[in-house]
């Protein structure tokens, strides 16, 4: 480790004046791992500083080294790296001090909280003696489980995590973490497995516990809508480095490090400009086993230049707690900034010609057929489709899951349409439905033509068969449809170009490729021989905003060039609305509202999908967090399934024999909605 | 069913009030499906087993009528024996009348011992069920000192690994012998022949001489009653001792690293109690199932290794069967172990739904 770059180090980030003795404090730190032989420098110099009762936010691509910075102060870093420099936290050393110093310190002055609260709570404990190990007494416990907005507290301290829901699951977590005030929360990522409308809600809790108890938190998170919502001050990781760290509202709207301007840049939001492809961050993350002499950002950085490259650059003050690690003055920086657009007004709607005739077929379940005078070939066109699972394994009683009650959905050739609902909705089922990998078990499904759907899924590496090369992979449905060797190379060798990946990717193993590009092999494999509907599930979750960035263009590419109609699963609205002509927006197996992506995201209407769009995270938004978190499609509430949460709702709104139908409003063509106490707009 | 109880009760009154609450959710409704469901296999392996021993009656080249009378035996007695027997009746006949007894523990007289093969198995085995249960106990307490000594970082680790899995690798009959020439011929630490050397044991009440000891308060029979079950019961559970020690070290070491083990250690705990309160429970299903595959060979080991050690259990009662065709004796003992096969993993599955609360519901 190199003791040369200790300028760079000195970017100890002051909190705010007056806030008193930092709760922890990173000087210089240095971490590094060896993996296979190679030195992996996760961390390679930062310094940070967290007030009392402070709010700091870390952002930044995978691998930048958030997590490793959290680890190093709860002094829980696996994997025996070799570090230098200092974590410290309530004056101790976490990273030198004993075992049983170290331990005391967690547990009277740290809290943790991690990303998936379903592994990261024992499965076979209940969660009242785990919380009682964090909080000393039962009576703590149930005081602590109130504290953080579970219901019922005294009869979930029975229950098993497996018996709770996810959000019940992270508040359960938040309540460990919190138990005997401690002076500083580490959380990894709290929200990332959770669904939006919960997610809004666990936000609103860590602000409200910072006001109530005055713990400090450092919240790790990829998300930079979430930081925009909850945090008082921002760090940006990249490659090992803080690159700039000050004010949120500073850094997240007047950034003033190239890299944070372009990662903020190729953020999805719901006014994202869906005209004109996303601005994605070119390249990708330096290798941390290789890192960059200089500015690791300047491989992929605008402005960068030979004197980038040969010493790390010092964190300067731009503005007062505002520093950034770059060479160029600000105002050129400002320039860069300025130079592209930024947030611009809503794009106003783009009627895409394929949308207005389809829009109108769809209808409740039951609807009479003849309401939808559709003569135009359609691609797919789903009727009143159910499906119906038994869950329940091993020797305990199985009980019907209705994942579809009763879906219609129809695409139009070359049409873009995305499907969007918390985990549960039914989602994907639609998409296994139409992709014929299951059977519906009730209505119909027909493709428009014999070229047929073909699938992408969210992790595309791991349906990648690692002993076969790239190349017989993509060439795999050629191959079968009796296409001549040559024919077919040719074939795929195009195909990976119209995905963007080189040539020589066709002779690589599906293990020797990063995220992206096994995404990318997915779209290939799928679009090799063009169907005629390609169904994507979920395919940029698993990325970073700048990789789902790319993968979302390519996917607006290939369908223009290929003229495929597209079918879109996601949870995540902003996603939607820019790779969709039109949104289906879906809770507990039905659609309740579907209509153009500009009028569900910008005049929603349904009240479930107010509440979707009013729980995206974004800066200068303070959503008011819904209530409730979906029901379980095991018992769907009776009437419309959404009154329990619904803000709307009335007494007939759960009438079991209520069952509201899509609808179009008087002087609307493209949207329909299932409600019966509409808005009148 | 007795032997169900028996395996629950210690369990739940040693994990204390979380197991009891646990095996109040086992012993509702899923339970009693376990049972069912067990009780339905159990009848089908024993129907598929007799039927199988019969049909290997019918190839044997071997005349039961024959091996009982002796090789003088005239044409026309060993016919007459044959009627008697009913071997000349049709196939089907003889195996109906055969299942039909067996509901009322009529498994048929044997063709040497001419005593019901339900007495006989009576009398042996009480032996083999003391050594078998003690092989089975010994092969999980080996494989957790297993586990836990090569997960270890000592210098040893890496030998020990290599012996034990040579150790693994060599027939449980080899490693009787061998245990016999060092432990008895050389050293003279531990006896190497039958289950006690003193001849006035109690005779009840449930045949399994360490029980009987204890509860007759003869500890000079516990004693040595102990000391006779070590080496064979070694030389059986070696091998899935090992096979259970591996499954165990790595559930351990990947629920160590797994995230709630994580979380535990940030509330501050003590590695101990890390492992002793999270970690344990949620590792030993894997080594529980483990265990449940291995009782099969287990058998196997037990039938061969009583032939070493000259234990007068089923073993020796089927070595004995073996070579004068006595079938309805070699079927009783074949239903005997499928039947123990099935109770014991049943048992398994029951732990198994103790240690995870997801497994029931
Ligand atoms: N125990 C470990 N052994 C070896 N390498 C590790 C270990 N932990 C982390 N690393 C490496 O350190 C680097 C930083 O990882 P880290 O988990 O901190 O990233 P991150 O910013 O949290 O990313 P993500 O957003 O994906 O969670 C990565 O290259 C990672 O592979
Ligand atoms: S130092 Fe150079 S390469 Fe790094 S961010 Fe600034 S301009 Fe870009
Ligand atoms: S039908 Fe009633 S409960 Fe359902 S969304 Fe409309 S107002 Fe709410
Ligand atoms: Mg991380």
């Amino acid at each position: 480790m190199s003791q040369d770059d200790t300028t760079a180090a000195v970017a100890t980030a002051p909190p705010p004046t007056g806030a008193g003795a930092p709760v922890a404090r990173v000087e210089d730190l240095h971490v590094t791992f060896r993996r296979a032989g190679a030195d992996i420098q996760a961390i390679r110099g930062v310094s940070l500083e967290v007030g009392p009762g402070e709010i700091v936010g870390l952002v930044g691509e995978s691998g930048s080294g958030k997590s490793v910075l959290g680890l190093s102060l709860l002094g829980l870093l696996g994997g025996s790296p070799r570090t230098s420099g200092r974590a410290v936290v309530h004056g101790t050393d976490m990273l030198t001090a004993g075992a049983a110093e170290r331990r005391d310190v967690r547990r009277l002055h740290l809290g943790a909280v991690f990303q998936d609260p379903m592994t990261s709570l024992n499965p076979t404990m209940r969660v009242g003696r785990q919380i009682v190990e964090a909080a000393g007494s039962q009576d703590e416990a149930v005081r602590l489980l109130t504290a953080v907005g579970v219901p019922d507290p005294a009869r979930r301290l029975r229950a098993y995590p497996h018996e709770l829901s996810g959000g019940l699951r992270q508040r359960v977590m938040i309540a460990m973490a919190v138990a005997g005030t401690p002076s500083l929360v580490i959380a990894d990522e709290p929200t990332t497995a959770l669904d939006v409308t919960v997610q809004a809600q666990v936000l609103g809790l860590v602000k409200r516990l910072r006001d109530e108890i005055g713990c400090a938190f450092l919240l790790v998170t990829h998300d930079l809508g979430v930081a925009a919502q909850v945090v008082d001050r921002v760090a940006v990781m990249y490659a090992g480095r803080i690159t700039e760290v000050g004010p949120a509202d500073e850094v997240l709207r007047h950034g003033a490090h190239p890299y944070g301007v372009a990662l903020m840049r190729s953020r999805l939001s719901l006014r994202t400009d869906r005209d004109t492809p996303l601005l994605a961050l070119p390249g990708s993350v330096p290798s941390p086993a290789r890192p960059e002499p200089g500015c690791a950002f300047a491989p992929r950085c605008t402005l960068a230049g030979p004197d980038c490259t040969t010493t790390p650059p010092a964190p300067v003050e731009v503005a007062p707690g505002h520093l950034a690690a770059c060479v160029r003055d600000l105002a050129e920086i400002r320039a860069f900034a300025d130079a592209v657009p930024g947030e611009e007004p809503p794009a106003t709607g783009r009627p895409s010609a394929a949308t207005a005739p389809a829009a109108a077929t769809e209808a409740g379940p039951g609807a009479a057929p003849d309401d939808a005078p559709v003569e135009e070939p359609a691609a797919v066109r789903v009727q009143n489709a159910y499906r119906t699972y038994g869950v329940g394994s091993g020797i305990g009683r199985r009980r019907p899951l209705q994942a579809l009650r009763g879906v219609s959905l129809t695409v139009a050739r070359g049409e873009a349409v995305a499907v969007v609902g918390e985990s549960g909705s039914g989602k994907s089922t639609l998409l296994r439905l139409v992709a014929g990998l299951e059977r519906a078990d009730g209505g119909t499904i027909e493709l428009g033509s014999a070229a047929g759907a073909q699938m992408v899924f969210q992790d595309s590496g791991a349906s990648l068969t690692p002993w076969l090369t790239i190349g017989e992979l993509v060439g795999e449905r050629l191959r079968s449809a009796g296409v001549p060797r040559a024919e077919r190379d040719r074939r795929v060798a195009e195909a990976l170009e119209l995905v963007g990946l080189p040539a020589e990717v066709a002779k690589a193993r599906g293990t020797q490729l990063s995220g992206g590009q096994r995404q990318r092999v997915g779209l290939a494999r799928a679009t090799v021989v063009p169907p005629e509907i390609l169904l994507c599930d979920e395919p940029t979750s698993a990325l970073d905003v700048s990789l789902a960035a790319s993968v979302i263009n390519l996917v607006g590419r290939l369908r223009r060039e290929l003229d495929m109609a597209v079918l879109f699963v996601t949870h995540d609205l902003s996603v939607a609305r820019v790779v969709a002509d039109r949104i289906a927006v879906m809770y507990l197996g039905r659609i309740v509202e579907i209509g153009t992506a500009d009028e569900i995201t910008h005049r929603p209407r349904h009240p479930y999908t107010q509440a979707l769009v009013a729980a995206v995270p974004d800066l200068g938004v303070e959503p008011p967090p819904p209530s409730g978190e979906p029901a379980s499609p095991l018992d769907p509430p009776p009437g419309c399934a959404f009154h329990p949460r619904c803000p709307r709702a009335t007494p007939s709104c759960s009438d079991p024999a209520l069952d509201p139908r899509l609808a179009a409003q008087p002087g609307e063509r493209t949207r329909l909605t299932a409600c019966i106490n509409l808005e009148v707009s | 069913m007795s032997a169900l109880t028996g395996g629950v009760g210690p369990a739940a009154a040693t994990a204390g009030p979380a197991a009891a609450a646990a095996l109040r959710r086992v012993t509702g409704v899923p339970l009693a499906r376990l049972l069912a469901k067990r009780l339905v296999a159990a009848a089908v392996i024993v129907v598929a087993l007799a039927t199988s021993v019969f049909v290997l009656q019918r190839l044997s080249p071997l005349d039961p009528a024959k091996a009982m009378l002796g090789p003088g035996a005239s044409a026309s007695a060993v016919a007459q024996q044959r009627e008697k027997l009913g071997l000349d009746d049709p196939f089907a006949a003889q195996l109906g009348r055969y299942l039909v007894g067996l509901p009322q523990g009529d498994l048929g007289m044997s063709y040497r011992t001419r005593r019901p093969v339900m007495t006989d198995l009576g009398a042996f085995v009480p032996a083999t069920a003391e050594l078998a249960f003690t092989a089975i106990v010994l092969a999980l307490l080996l494989g957790i000192f297993f586990a836990v000594s090569t997960s270890l970082r000592w210098p040893g680790a890496s030998v020990l690994r290599g012996v034990l899995m040579a150790g693994a690798s060599a027939p449980a009959f080899l490693l009787g012998i061998g245990a016999i020439l060092v432990f008895y011929k050389q050293l003279g630490w531990l006896p190497a022949s039958g289950r006690t050397g003193i001849t006035d044991v109690p005779g009840g009440p449930s045949g399994l001489l360490v029980l009987d000891g204890l509860l007759a308060g003869r500890f000079d029979v516990v004693s040595d009653a102990l000391k006779h079950l070590v080496l064979p019961a070694l030389a059986i559970s070696f091998g899935p001792s090992v096979a259970i020690g591996r499954v165990l070290r790595t559930s351990l070491s990947s629920e160590e690293r797994s995230d709630y083990a994580r979380t535990a250690r940030a509330k501050g705990l003590t590695d101990g109690a890390v492992l002793r309160r999270h970690v344990l429970r949620n590792a030993v299903g894997p080594a529980l199932s483990m265990t449940g595959l291995q009782v099969g060979l287990m058998f196997a080991g037990v039938l061969v290794v009583e032939q070493i050690f000259a234990w007068p259990g089923i073993g020796q009662y089927t070595a004995q069967s073996i070579p004068v065709a006595d079938f309805p004796a070699i079927a009783g003992v074949t239903l005997l172990l499928g039947i123990g096969y099935v109770v014991i993993n049943t048992v398994v599955d029951i732990l198994q739904g103790l240690a995870d609360p997801r497994i029931t519901t």
